[in-house]
């Protein structure tokens, strides 16, 4: 079976600021350790091979969930996809955040695997990313130069590739509140009951407080390279009084506007990764699951916004 | 360079010394000689390597050794009491929930943490659970009737 | 039905206890001392000549004790099919050009992994390539490029089956219909990979190899034409084997190189395939053009079909020519076929080998056939249950100049499946159910192997305490042989499992038996396996009579582990005390019962049928074109079950594995080159997927059976495919010609349906 063939140094440090110095001192040779569950197997495929290990699993500062005082959710970026799924104060609040949690892989994938670690891999299947995206969702980035918000839509940059520099490590996410009278939802599609998808729509929609005219929508895909917000659907949508129609339309418009998952577009490592990916199905097929999964899930958006 | 590691697995304390590399399956198989939990797979797919870490299932093949440093092991050599199986190790046999085995042991690992978490599960909560872990020979609901069964044998044992 | 003490009822696996507590030891988990680790190293090309192997470098590195190419194999070609040595086609490595990207052209033995990883870098190979072809059908033509040296149009083997005149017949037919698949290929995915440890001692000249198998026989066989050795110089031992399916029936490269390798550094080598290689390089089920025809009158009697197969062969025979034969075999099965054609061709063609996968042609045969006797069925305004009953196989019935059919409980397969379809009753739209039926064989009569010796033999061995050492060389593979076993001795000898040890699979050890391959075992291991106890038990008879005094013509009965007259039970003895009188009385010689089966007299394909029936409830989602699992249920006339709870696994794992070949799972590849060489891109159906399963007892009795049994292995992989694509038929009215019926190819056909509807 597959071992990691390089040996490397390794690193435990127990406070971000231990961990960032190693970052800046090994800048591009080095890579950082959380659940391992994406970074071990690139390892021990030879695709990806550091000199330094830098494990942050001990940093227990990184590891929370709260609320601030605007009522945003902050996610600490070790928090666990486990400890996501289970946590009360998540379901409750953000029933949909839950939700994706208890359908992203294995038990035992949830229980190593962190947020933090699933969103820097960037992967263009994305979870939780696309769903991140609509929930207006932003990504606090920490070196010794000083801290940066960015939001986790302008984050992936392509597949397997997210902006991130060498010396950064992604340290928090924070998710808004939502507003009154929105509703968000969260469609994958696997062939197999529970995979990684082929391609997911994400939609949030926020009515307006006396009428049912959309004020706000979000629509965000995965695999279309990467995790990508669908602007045009969304402008089919705004302002409008949302019917079976217009989904169906928004769905064929974002179907069109996303990209091509294509190994031509990457490079290094990714490019075998992507070619794999992209050999699943046909572009076309991911196109015509786009349309129906942004349908669907502006439907069902739709109706929690309504009963919200 | 090798680095000291530190577990407890099955109750018993081990130090070894590894390489930074060194996945925590391999250091069960080949250090401690615990053959029980395989590889199946080189893409964490397959749950043939679970142990419990901290009580928490895990892929032993996607973590790294020096990661568990200090932490608490259970294998499935570690399961029964001496000559006393346990009753998820009874329910498999007695439901004919293995056939090649080759699985097994991770399955049943799987198994015990999610009745030590949920002791009454639905046959959906069962399914959801396991759904990390391939088996090529059973079709799967032989294994789901044998933890089915587990969980009202340890509520038995517990009256 | 008959009551048994044993034989029939639900009885634990016993190798349960060491697989649940991981005490269970498989080829994967051995080390011997000083161990060395072995690679191969592969060709990266589907098609070229090797021009020169530099493997100074790789030597020279530490911990690097020996490597080896083609040059260093002695034995030249070798292959299953000993019967025609020009099919024996296969070299251990490459010597002058690899055929397939993973065609192993050099093998090294280190100290260590890394090493040996290390080692395969530095081996320089220098290539030529060759222009390749990936299809079988390009691959016939007379431009392609030719794949084995005088191997015209790359032709590996072609069958032709025929009985009757098809031609004529098809004339006269009220209806006819004509269809073309494209069925592709899967892969066994064992949780267990290829593994071999071999070890030779330099002191005996001997070599032991403890490999994940299904038969060691082959195994032996096969590397003692590769090494050039005496068979009886190697012992092959088969531990607790991870699943096989069909995968690991032969002599295989790293089973040959672990052995060179041993031999030439005095040192045991193991060589382990990663999941990668698992996928890419080793065998596959043999993808199929086919185009079939069928006529029936108007009543749906069917006079005539007939099919013919173009196989993707891959670069070398394996078992693959079987996988061409049996498809024309099944594809008339189960049903009275009064003129019938058949006709195969096995292409070579550069991508891996394609060979024997659980079903062995079976899976491949039912898709074509169920799916098109449904359609016919709805041109002709019949019930497709109907049309299979009335068409269905009986018993005595003879498939003209092939097979002659005992035991059959095809019918009454039917009438419980009828049953249970009307009881899911009226359906919601986008459901549908699909209905199959199929028959399989109980072990191949075929002798590829050329063997001289029996098929299965077996040994009991009773020792003064009355405790049994039964040797069998019968491979359990995780379908519970073992068990199924030792209860038939158990029955036989009237004692209970307790009393009996097991030893088995090991060639220096066991009786020759031909292993685990075409659901074989429970009939003919259990014959050898009876016979064998069935000598014992004589021998204990023959005493107990002596001691009772009676008549002649009172029989004797062996029960409950006692001995005694049949007609008054209360005159006899305990086994136990016959057994002590049975080896005083013989001068101490040991009591020793041997046993061996060869099938006579019947036919050339099987000495037994099984048969079943299967329907499967599915829903399509319209928009996307996914196909969801709800129900299956299977009634599967397998004899004599030997073991209920075995037989239930043998039926969900089997339908598991037919659904993935149905729904999901398909290898592949792309200029040779397979793309979904991952346990996470080859998509095996999971606890999530699997609906309720219900097996429906059917029972016959076999007389070519022990205790009238039959197999409950590989039948159950032939049918669920063609019913889930019967079942999306009659969900929404699609008809799909090849598989898996992944979501993205139904809503292909959907979109077709519904475009040629607007036209």
């Amino acid at each position: 079976m597959k071992n990691i063939t390089q040996n490397f140094e390794y690193f435990a440090p127990k406070t971000v600021e231990d961990a960032l110095s190693l970052l800046s001192r090994y800048g591009d040779k080095c890579r950082i350790l959380a659940g391992g569950q994406d970074l071990l197997l690139l390892m021990r495929q030879d695709l990806i091979a550091p000199e330094y290990v830098i494990d942050i699993k001990g940093i227990s500062d990184l590891d929370y969930i709260n609320f601030d005082d605007k009522e945003d959710l902050r996610i600490g970026a070790l928090t666990t996809h486990r400890t996501l799924e289970k946590s009360t104060l998540v379901k409750n609040r953000f029933s949909i955040l839950s939700e994706i949690e208890q359908n992203l892989g294995s038990v035992e994938l949830r229980n190593c695997g962190t947020i933090g670690g699933s969103l820097c891999i960037g992967r263009p299947c994305g979870d939780p990313a696309p769903l991140l995206i609509v929930l207006n969702g932003r990504i606090k980035i920490a070196s010794l130069r000083g801290e940066r918000i960015v939001s986790v839509e302008s984050f992936n940059l392509a597949p397997f590739e997210v902006d991130l520099r060498p010396d950064e490590l992604l340290v928090e996410i924070q998710v808004p509140n939502s507003p009154p009278r929105n509703g968000v939802s969260y469609k994958k599609f696997s062939q197999l009951e529970e995979d990684c998808a082929l391609t997911a729509a994400a939609v949030s929609i926020t009515l307006n407080h006396e009428k049912n005219i959309c004020d706000d929508i979000k629509i965000a895909l995965s695999m279309a390279p990467t995790a990508m917000r669908a602007k045009k659907s969304e402008e089919v949508l705004k302002g409008k009084e949302i019917n079976a129609n217009l989904l169906a339309e928004a769905g064929q418009v974002a179907s069109e506007e996303a990209g091509t998952l294509t190994e031509q577009a990457s490079k290094g490592y990714r490019k075998k990764l992507v070619r794999i990916l992209s050999k699943e199905v046909s572009d076309q097929y991911r196109r015509e699951l786009m349309k129906v999964l942004v349908k669907r899930a502006g439907e069902e958006a739709l109706e929690r916004a309504k009963r919200a | 360079m090798k680095k000291l590691l530190e577990l407890t697995v099955n109750g018993e304390h081990y130090e070894v010394l590894v390489e930074p590399k060194t996945l925590l399956v391999d250091v069960l198989r080949d250090q401690l000689g615990l053959k029980g939990a395989k590889r199946g797979c080189d893409s964490g797919s397959c749950g043939a390597c679970t142990v419990l870490l901290n009580g928490k299932t895990v892929h032993s093949c996607s973590i790294l050794a020096l990661q568990a440093n200090g932490g608490e092991i259970l294998t499935i050599e570690g399961l029964a009491d001496g000559p006393n199986l346990h009753p998820i190790q009874e329910a498999f046999l007695d439901h004919w929930a293995l056939q090649c085995g080759f699985c097994t042991p991770g399955q049943i690992i799987a198994a015990k943490a999610l009745l030590d978490e949920n002791p009454n599960p639905t046959e959906e909560e069962v399914k959801t659970a396991m759904n990390g872990h391939i088996c090529r020979c059973t079709g799967y609901n032989m294994i789901t009737e044998a933890i089915l069964d587990a969980a009202k044998r340890l509520q038995e044992a517990r009256r | 039905m008959k009551e048994y003490s044993v034989v029939g009822k639900a009885t634990r696996n016993i190798d349960g206890v060491a697989k649940v507590t991981g005490e269970a030891i498989y080829t994967f988990d051995m080390t011997l001392p000083g161990m060395l680790y072995g690679k191969l190293l592969r060709s990266p090309h589907p098609h070229a000549k090797i021009i020169s192997i530099d493997t100074s470098e790789a030597e020279r590195l530490p911990g690097v004790k020996v490597v080896i190419t083609g040059k260093d194999t002695p034995g030249g070609k070798y292959g299953p099919w000993r019967r025609f040595p020009e099919l024996m086609d296969e070299e251990a490595l490459a010597t002058t050009k690899v055929r397939f990207i993973g065609d192993a052209v050099a093998a090294v033995a280190a100290t260590s992994e890394d090493i040996a990883k290390r080692a395969l870098e530095l081996i320089k190979v220098k290539y030529e390539l060759l222009p390749a072809v990936f299809n079988p059908v390009e691959a016939a033509k007379d431009d392609a490029p030719q794949i084995h040296d005088g191997v015209e149009n790359n032709i590996n083997v072609t069958r032709h089956i025929e009985w009757g005149d098809v031609d004529e017949a098809i004339k006269i037919a009220d209806y006819v219909r004509e269809d073309r698949y494209e069925l592709s290929s899967q892969s066994h995915a064992p949780l267990e990979v290829h593994d071999a440890l071999a070890s030779f001692d330099k002191s005996t000249g001997r070599l032991t190899v403890w490999t994940s198998t299904q038969s060691p026989y082959y195994v032996q066989l096969g590397l003692a034409d590769a090494l050039k050795m005496r068979e009886g110089d190697i012992r092959v031992i088969k531990p607790h084997v991870g699943g096989a399916f069909g995968g690991k029936i032969s002599t295989y490269t790293e089973q040959i190189c672990a052995a060179l390798l041993s031999i030439k550094t005095g040192k045991p080598v193991k060589i382990v395939l990663n999941r990668e290689e698992e996928f890419a390089v080793t065998r596959r089920r043999t993808p199929m053009h086919i185009a079939t025809k069928i006529g029936a009158k108007k009543d749906g009697t069917i006079v005539a079909k007939e099919v013919k197969v173009i196989a993707d062969g891959g670069a070398y025979t394996a078992l693959g020519s079987t996988a061409l034969y049996l498809v024309g075999i099944y594809s008339s099965f189960p049903y009275k076929i009064p003129n019938y054609r058949f006709d195969g061709c096995r292409v070579y063609t550069n991508n891996n080998p394609s060979s024997a996968m659980r079903g062995f042609g079976g899976p491949q045969a039912v898709f074509i056939s169920e799916t098109q006797i449904d359609r016919l069925a709805h041109d002709i305004g019949i019930d497709p249950i109907e049309i299979r009953r009335k068409n269905g196989m009986t018993p005595h019935y003879v498939v003209p100049g092939q097979a002659t059919i005992e035991s059959c409980g095809l019918h009454d397969c039917i009438d419980k499946i009828e049953q249970k379809v009307k009881e899911w009753g009226e359906l919601p739209k986008y459901q549908g159910v699909g209905m199959v039926c199929y028959g399989f064989m109980s072990g191949g009569i075929f002798n590829w192997i050329n063997t001289p010796y029996a098929f299965s033999g077996a040994m009991v061995r009773v020792n003064v305490d009355g405790t049994v050492d039964l040797f069998t060389q019968a491979s359990d593979l995780g379908q519970g042989s073992n068990t199924a076993l030792a209860m038939i001795c158990a029955e036989e000898l009237g004692i209970s499992l307790k009393d009996i040890r097991l030893h088995v699979a090991d060639t220096g050890i066991t009786p020759v038996d031909l292993g685990a391959w075409g659901s074989r075992q429970t009939l003919m291991s259990g014959n050898a396996v009876k016979a064998a106890a069935a000598e014992i038990k004589r021998k204990l008879m023959d005493v107990a009579r002596i001691k009772l005094g009676e008549n002649i013509v009172y029989d004797l009965e062996a029960k409950g582990g006692r001995i005694y007259l049949a007609l008054r039970p209360e005159r006899g003895y305990s086994y136990y005390d016959i057994v002590k009188d049975a080896i005083k009385y013989n001068d101490g010689e040991p009591l020793i019962g041997t046993g061996h089966y060869t099938p006579h007299g019947k036919g050339m394909v099987s000495p037994a049928f099984t048969f079943g029936a299967q329907a499967v409830k599915v829903e399509v989602d319209i928009e996307t074109g996914r196909v969801k699992l709800l129900d299956i249920v299977t009634a599967h006339d397998c004899g004599q079950v030997i073991n209920p709870p075995a037989v239930r696994g043998q039926v969900e794992g089997a339908t598991a594995m037919a659904a993935g070949c149905g729904l999901t799972e398909e290898l592949r590849s792309e200029d040779g080159l397979v793309l979904n060489a991952s346990l996470a891109y080859y998509k095996v159906l999971r606890y999530r997927d699997m609906p309720h399963i219900e097996t429906l007892e059917v029972h016959t009795y076999e007389p070519e059976g022990p205790f009238g049994a039959k197999e409950a292995g590989e039948g159950l992989t032939t049918p669920t495919a063609g019913a889930i694509a019967n079942a999306v038929y009659h969900a929404v009215g699609v008809e799909i010609n090849s598989n898996p019926l992944t979501a993205e190819r139904v809503l292909k056909a959907l979109k077709a349906l519904k475009k040629n509807k607007a036209t």
